[in-house]
């Protein structure tokens, strides 16, 4: 019997060690494959820079579901909360790829991010396609901004919009009943025209607005307003043209942006990069998302929300 | 006491069973000595190690493989001893339908030592897997001809346990296969109905 306990010990041993081979096996095949340092993929630890990434319409509370959604202004607050927590971050690089969004929602991100600043968390933008109106509102209150060449950004203004349809439910002989408390509580109805009083209260509002978009720009670009102003007449510009007007601080990627980070923060080349992370079966199902969904049917189209709320005052890049 | 009963190898009998004769194995679980409920549970965590490195090999190796050999195996080792659990509770039932005793925590110690002919998956297929030659094929041959090894072992323990043939003794094994199998083929058919609707919508 005894002999046959070490026959077997011994066959539990092989196994041990080819099993210990195969993981060295696969470790070096990695290593092969993916370069020397398994840290360049693997799990990243020590001082590094964090990402936030705002992208699509910017409004307060976004769609999420399992298949992908609009990222809100909550999310990105969030994300910065953490960022701001973790002793790891020595510097936040904020990728920007938005029209802009609500009022609201923006001025809360541009807030928080002048908080982060404040407190001496260097702060870069990199702007994406585009990063216009309240994209670049959000930008604005960044240390540095960064943007591509072919960046759309500018569009320094406000907006509200309401159709007009009173000539179409004349045609098709429908007619509104509306029973309100008072003469403004239907403003900006889309059933009848805009009358002069309520014009010029929804004037004042996108005035106030604009004053506050100036005014937060100019802080975060340290410039006055009257250097700002000449080009806040909603006008989109490209990256070169930002830069021209100083808009931007310069041109260049991503990359460029982390980089540029990295140096402020004073970290080595190779800092590890915290973005926002999103499991593989996270990814499958927003990679889905386009394919099994009806329109509207989870995730609602931005756009079409945008007659929904007749009162929606936006910081946005009209396309 | 730990160490003295390593020490004294008795255990090393339970795994010798496991792979030439099940049906001792089976009187050496029934005599509890050594104590193998808590030690048939390292077969299961032994195995899913096991499994994950082989395929690792087998397929694309990216730093994801770190994951796997960590939550991924505790994972897996949860969800196999999930199922040795379901499996002996079935069994269990189909036992008692055949008029015996139920004694799960036996089937469930039966099941678990079934399991170690799979540990040798990893160098069959790695011999395969060095030289290139059709390595997939032969992990899923091999896999076929082990788990046939481990359903042995359980058939000849189940035959042992019950005094059975080992006619009785199949029909024990098979049980919660064909209810698993019949339960998963009417689901199947449930979402694919589920599917066709929502897509013709």
């Amino acid at each position: 019997m005894d002999r046959n306990r070490k026959l077997l010990i011994s066959i539990l041993a092989l196994l041990v060690l080819s099993s210990v081979i195969a993981i060295v096996d696969i470790s070096m095949n990695m290593q092969q494959k993916h370069g020397m340092g398994i840290s360049l993929s693997g799990p990243q630890v020590g001082p590094g820079i964090g990402i936030v990434r705002i992208e699509g319409p910017i409004q307060m509370s976004g769609t999420q579901s399992p298949f992908g959604g609009i990222p809100s202004a909550e999310h990105v607050i969030r994300r910065l909360n953490e960022l701001e927590q973790n002793s790891d971050i020595r510097a936040i690089v904020v990728r920007i790829n938005s029209p802009g969004g609500t009022v609201g929602a923006t001025q809360e991100i541009y807030e928080k991010l002048w908080r982060l600043r404040k407190k001496n968390i260097p702060l870069v933008a990199s702007m994406g396609e585009i990063a216009a109106s309240g994209g670049y509102y959000i930008a604005s209150a960044c240390n540095v901004i960064v943007a591509n060449h072919g960046t759309i950004t500018g569009s320094i203004g406000v907006i509200a919009m309401s159709p007009n349809l009173r000539g179409l439910f004349e045609k098709l002989g429908i007619s509104m009943t509306v029973i309100k408390s008072g003469r403004y509580k239907d403003i900006l109805s889309s059933f009848r025209e805009i009358s002069p009083e309520e014009r010029q209260l929804i004037q004042e509002i996108i005035d106030s607005s604009y004053r506050k978009f100036l005014k937060d720009v100019a802080r975060g670009r340290q410039m006055s307003e009257s250097d700002i102003e000449p080009v806040a007449d909603g006008r989109v510009m490209g990256g070169e043209t930002a830069l021209k007007y100083k808009l931007v601080d310069a041109l260049g990627t991503f990359e460029d942006a982390l980089d540029k980070s990295r140096q402020m923060a004073k970290l080595s080349e190779d800092a590890p990069v915290y973005d926002e992370t999103r499991t593989p079966f996270e990814q499958l199902l927003y990679g889905m998302g386009g394919r099994f969904m009806g329109p509207g049917l989870m995730v609602p189209d931005p756009r079409g929300l945008q007659f929904e709320n007749s009162y929606r005052v936006e910081y946005r890049c009209v396309q | 006491m730990i160490l003295a009963e390593l020490k004294s190898l008795r255990w090393a009998d339970l795994l010798l069973y496991s792979l030439m004769d099940p049906r001792s194995l089976y009187r050496q679980i029934n005599r509890d000595e050594p104590r193998s409920f808590a030690l048939s549970f390292l077969m299961p965590a032994s195995v899913a190690i096991i499994e994950i490195v082989t395929l690792s090999l087998l397929g694309k190796q990216t730093p994801f493989f770190y994951y796997k050999v960590t939550y991924g195996w505790i994972l897996l080792f949860l969800c196999q001893a999930l199922i040795s659990v379901i499996a002996a509770s079935l069994m269990d039932m189909a036992s008692q339908f055949f008029g015996w005793k139920g004694n799960i925590r036996e089937f469930i110690t039966l099941i678990n030592f079934s399991l170690f002919p799979r540990f040798f998956i990893l160098p069959l297929v790695y011999i395969f897997r060095v030289f290139n030659f059709a390595p997939l094929f032969f992990y899923t041959f091999f896999s076929l001809g082990l788990f046939i090894w481990s359903a042995l072992v359980v058939i000849q323990g189940v035959s042992e346990m019950h005094s059975c043939n080992f006619g009785k003794a199949t029909v024990v094994f098979l049980f919660p296969a064909i209810l698993i199998g019949t339960t998963l083929f009417f689901m199947m058919i449930l979402l694919a109905f589920c599917g066709i609707g929502y897509l013709s919508v």
